[in-house]
């Protein structure tokens, strides 16, 4: 654990400078407007991982941006907006997967994250590595996985800890745990 | 102080790799490093697994996304109903700018409010639905075998250029404004919608919230519902040629107006 302050995000940083540079020329919404063309994309693939329908996707994210207008609005921090867009549709994600398991009757506990077949191109294409880590994706517990989603989406460990609501250190073991699974599974 | 004779642990190689120790912590690791191929090894093993890993990620998750346009055109529309319904910092200009000020900015408020709600109003439903008495919608006997199988097409069959310059006449509109409109379906054949100009109006294609590619989403979502049993196709087929814009709020739970 670090003993002094990070910066954590410098992307994020020079994001909220440029868009304060704006601000003045520009009002609230066109900013939302830009960030939500950045950030729309990367955060509909993290939902997609909650096994939602696409559009409950899309909705999902549209609540995102609404939250940040507010957000914004209140003069809140603008520091590390993209752990707060990540933050926000993680919990609408899990928010409506539990009510939509508990429409559909399924128990809520129950991760049904697609995994696509490959068809036969696919396969031809697919090396035998990739297919051994997908395989080995599916079966870790889903915080493991939800770890590996925000790490691929380019979080940093410190946002990937405020997103799932878990300490730095149990995101390092975490990930460590899934990196491990993956060199196990390249020795046999 | 680090010596070769343990190694780092991947948390702690992790950790530093990306800034998260401390910096007296951060050169002990790197003067580790410098000394030991294993550990060195071994933090190139972690890259690659990542590496490999985010291939794996994007290969199965990278959706094809629909296209931006609709979807943003729906936030800025409700980003301005926000706008317009609590203007930011207003209490706060208003204990400053005292009764007299905030009297007059009220009315003025007021009168740009009544003379500016009813055209957004018009302005974000002009179009979306079609008039009832032209185009009610019509249907193909179909069943839910059909709408619900593998092979049924998920394109809407083109409609001939004919059938389109009668709907243009019907609606009062000349061929030009074929580039604001488009000819769309009001039941969807998708639902069993058919290719007749009762089920046929100009639908605005852009720059308003109710447009072809919400609309789009609307009929996916009905045909999953109807496929999976939720509703059944009546009961999608009228709801989509009564008002599709109430049904998609209906079945969005959106709340958006």
């Amino acid at each position: 654990m670090a003993d002094e302050p990070i910066d954590s995000a410098l992307d994020i940083r020079l994001l909220a400078a440029a868009a304060s540079a704006k601000r003045g020329r520009r009002g609230p919404e066109e900013e939302i407007t830009e960030l939500f063309e950045q950030w729309r994309g990367a955060l509909l693939r993290y939902l997609s991982t909650f096994g939602l329908p696409p559009h409950d996707g899309e909705e999902i994210v549209q609540e995102v941006f609404l939250a940040l207008y507010s957000h914004l609005r209140q003069d809140k921090a603008r520091t590390n907006l993209r752990g707060w867009l990540f933050r926000v549709a993680h919990n609408l994600g899990l928010k409506r997967r539990i009510a939509e398991r508990r429409a559909n009757g399924v128990a809520a506990d129950v991760d049904n994250l697609p995994h696509p077949a490959l068809n036969p191109e696919e396969e031809l294409a697919s090396s035998q590595r990739q297919r051994r880590l997908s395989s080995i994706l599916h079966a870790l517990p889903e915080q493991d996985r939800r770890c590996l989603y925000l790490r691929a989406e380019g979080l940093r460990y410190r946002e990937i800890a405020e997103v799932l609501g878990m300490s730095l250190g149990s995101i390092s073991a975490s990930l460590a745990r899934s990196l491990a699974r993956f060199q196990r599974a390249d020795e046999r | 102080m680090l010596s070769q004779s343990f190694h780092l642990s991947d948390q702690e190689l992790l950790l530093w790799a990306d800034g998260e120790v401390s910096s007296k912590r951060a050169a002990g690791i790197r003067r580790h490093l410098n000394g030991c191929w294993m550990c060195r090894a071994r933090m190139t093993e972690l890259e690659h697994a990542i590496g490999d890993f985010v291939q794996v990620y994007r290969r199965e998750l990278d959706v094809k996304l629909p296209p931006v346009e609709g979807p943003r055109a729906l936030l800025k529309a409700r980003l301005a109903e926000r706008a317009g319904a609590t203007p930011a910092g207003a209490h706060r200009w208003f204990r400053q700018a005292g009764v007299a000020g905030a009297v007059a900015a009220l009315l003025l408020v007021t009168a740009i409010a009544w003379r500016m709600v009813p055209h957004a109003d018009r302005a974000s439903l002009a179009g979306a639905i079609p008039n009832v008495n032209l185009t009610p919608g019509a249907t193909n006997p179909i069943g839910i075998q059909d709408v619900c199988s593998a092979s049924f097409s998920s394109n809407d069959p083109a409609v001939p250029d004919d059938l389109k310059r009668e709907v243009w006449r019907e609606y009062g509109l000349r061929d030009g404004a074929a580039n604001a409109y488009e000819i769309d379906y009001l039941v969807t054949p998708q639902l069993g919608g058919a290719t007749n100009i009762r089920n046929l109006w100009p639908q605005p294609s852009r720059h308003t919230v109710w447009n072809a590619r919400v609309k789009d989403a609307l009929e996916d979502r009905l045909r999953n519902m109807v496929c999976s049993g939720q509703i059944d196709l009546a009961t999608a087929q009228r709801e989509i040629s009564r008002d599709w814009v109430a049904a998609y709020k209906k079945y969005f739970n959106s709340r958006f107006e």
